[in-house]
């Protein structure tokens, strides 16, 4: 089986600059992979290589198998990559329900979606997902009105009803309380399993609590990777990124 | 259904009825006046789609208009009785005479640089086949170029801007062909199958009612279907949409062609209420109209927007026949918007669903304190 995500070699170029440098990783089917590295390791760029928001310079991404480099962004989130941006993005004038109910519409086609409701399989499972963020008491509320938690998990949740093979979750906890961070901690072990995961996280212990494998990158290049342990150990990364003191 | 899905479709019903009414009420000359309100009802319905649904705000709907009015002038001016009285057997347009060099042919073929263009409008239904698929056909081109280009706000509004102008240069530049300045005037009556909608009799006035009524109910289920809500949503965050897979430029389009073909079937409807067509549809100052008309009835709200179009028409001509209000009326206009603007940033249709809305809210209260008094009825007892 080939890996559900396969970055080789990418890189990203702004004039003389390479945000990520020749950068590969490979996340194989149902894995849950943790990306971590100071501000400007080129953590959040290597998801816009990857859902094609800025192009890649060099490199070849594949998902399942299937190369999607340079692909239009909708076209590689219908290939099955879904994305969660660091700040949240949610359809603020919408309700809740139909937040989550745009990201049940499958087809990327206005003519196929020239119906008038989603079918009662689809309605169900928005009701599911409304239930596993816990939003099902503002379900009609305007998305405006969320908190910033709430914002975060209405954005998981659509997410979730999208359901694509990879996830791509840049920074899920940030901003939030303790409580906040460990229900999120459980939304995100709910997608594990049937979805293989990328996530980046600066909160250590939220990272040992979800995490199997790191991958620490630091300006622009990936420098170790490995499980939790041994990346903190690793003198590379307590030097690049954690400080010689170290901050685990 | 909820009760303020229930008030909404009462209120498309009341309205669609209402219309049907007014010819009880009015005598031919007022009911030609009001035809042409319904058109610029239409044109409401048009701006709100475009305006309130996908958040593009055209200030070129004349444009669409100009080009469906236009189409169906050029055939109800070749059907007209002084075309066929130029001297040749098949009809000419007078003014091409008036504009042909001395020795050109007698036809439409050739007696202007251009004038061959007119020859398919000899059948008046490719006039009114033109009239809603030339503005479709425009608006599909120059939504596919600015929004895949991913151009947005107000970089929209100045290029749908400068194209109505541009285009208004043109028709008057190209006299010979469209009588320039002058417009087309002189029309024949529309006919239909043997039917003839004499401008000033009712009939004329219930096929822009039933156009009206057709327009709204479909634009309304097109509001209710999964595309719009994508659109909604597209509205709200572009970037979001694309990344659940939405082909975004896509889905702008469609609602732009098709608010443009409701704008042309409007100006086509606006010909045959007030018998001309000229270049004056496409002034700026009658696109920026629409828009201050769909502000004031509410932009996302498809019924809102086709009364405010009504009303503040209707008011501006009772106003500026007042006597007293004569000098005043276009400050009275303008205090009206600034009002609205201000007070009711989303317009009368805002309100309107507001009020639903915490009737709504009040209902299922009052059915939730009937539960629980009933229950506590049935404890005690």
């Amino acid at each position: 089986m080939p890996s559900a995500l396969r970055v080789e070699n990418v890189t990203a170029q702004f004039g003389a600059f390479k945000a990520v440098d020749s950068v590969s990783l490979s996340v194989s089917d149902g894995e849950l992979r943790v990306l971590l590295g100071a501000n400007g390791a080129g953590k959040t760029t290597l998801m816009d290589l990857i859902s094609g928001r800025i192009p890649c310079a060099e490199g070849d991404v594949q998902v399942y198998g299937r190369t999607i480099t340079n692909w239009q962004e909708h076209r590689i989130a219908s290939a099955g990559v879904g994305r969660k941006f660091q700040i949240p993005s949610v359809f603020r004038n919408l309700s809740v329900r139909k937040n989550i109910e745009v990201a049940r519409c499958h087809s990327q086609s206005v003519f196929k979606n020239l119906r008038f409701r989603l079918p009662a399989a689809d309605r169900r499972r928005v009701d599911d997902v409304l239930e596993l963020t816990g939003l099902q008491d503002s379900a009609e509320q305007l998305a405006a009105h969320l908190s910033h938690g709430e914002t975060q998990w209405l954005e998981l949740g659509m997410l979730v009803a999208q359901d694509p093979k990879v996830v791509l979750l840049d920074e899920p906890t940030a901003g939030m309380t303790q409580g906040e961070t460990s229900k999120t901690a459980e939304i995100i072990k709910r997608l594990r399993g049937d979805h293989s995961i990328v996530v980046i996280e600066h909160d250590m212990g939220f990272v040992r609590e979800i995490a199997e494998v790191i991958t620490v990158m630091h300006l622009g290049k990936v420098i170790a990777e490995g499980p939790v342990e041994q990346i903190e150990k690793d003198p590379e990364v307590r030097a690049a990124y954690l400080g010689s003191t170290g901050i685990l | 259904m909820g009760l303020e899905r229930k008030i909404q479709l009462g209120a498309y019903a009341l309205f669609i009825v209402a219309l049907f009414l007014v010819p009880e009420f009015s005598d031919e000359f007022w009911l030609n006046r009001a035809s042409k309100y319904l058109v610029y009802g239409m044109l409401g319905v048009s701006i709100a789609l475009t305006w309130g649904y996908a958040g593009v705000l055209s200030l070129g709907q004349g444009l669409f208009f100009g080009i469906g009015a236009y189409m169906l002038a050029m055939s109800l001016k070749l059907a007209s009785p002084t075309s066929l009285a130029q001297g040749s057997d098949r009809p000419i347009p007078d003014f091409m005479l008036w504009n042909a060099e001395p020795d050109a042919p007698v036809e439409l073929c050739c007696i202007t640089p251009g004038s061959y263009l007119w020859l398919p409008f000899e059948s008046v239904s490719f006039g009114m086949l033109m009239g809603v698929l030339l503005p479709a056909v425009v608006a599909g081109i120059l939504g596919t170029i600015v929004f895949k280009k991913r151009i947005s706000g107000v970089f929209i509004s100045i290029i749908t801007l400068a194209l109505v102008l541009l285009v208004r240069l043109v028709v008057i530049d190209l006299q010979p062909l469209t009588n320039g300045f002058n417009g087309l005037t002189d029309l024949a009556f529309l006919t239909i199958a043997g039917f003839e909608f004499d401008p000033y009799s009712r009939s004329t006035y219930y096929l822009c009612a039933a156009s009206l009524a057709l327009v709204l109910i479909a634009a309304r289920l097109l509001a209710d279907t999964r595309a719009s809500l994508i659109l909604q949503a597209i509205r709200d965050d572009q970037q979001r949409a694309r990344h659940l897979g939405f082909n975004v430029p896509m889905y702008q389009t469609f609602f732009f062609v098709v608010s443009a073909a409701i704008a042309g079937y409007a100006g086509m409807l606006f010909v045959v209420a007030s018998e001309f067509a000229s270049p004056t549809f496409m002034d700026l100052s009658f696109s920026v109209a629409m828009v201050v008309w769909a502000a004031v009835g509410g932009r996302s709200s498809l019924l809102g927007a086709c009364i405010g179009a009504i009303a503040i028409n209707w008011i501006e001509a009772e106003v500026s026949e007042t006597a007293a209000l004569v000098e005043a009326w276009k400050a009275i206009i303008g205090l009206i918007f600034v009002l609205v603007v201000l007070f009711l940033p989303r317009g009368l249709g805002g309100v309107a669903h507001d009020l639903a809305a915490r009737l709504a809210r009040r209902q299922s209260r009052k059915a939730a304190a009937a539960g629980t008094a009933g229950a506590e009825v049935k404890r005690h007892a």
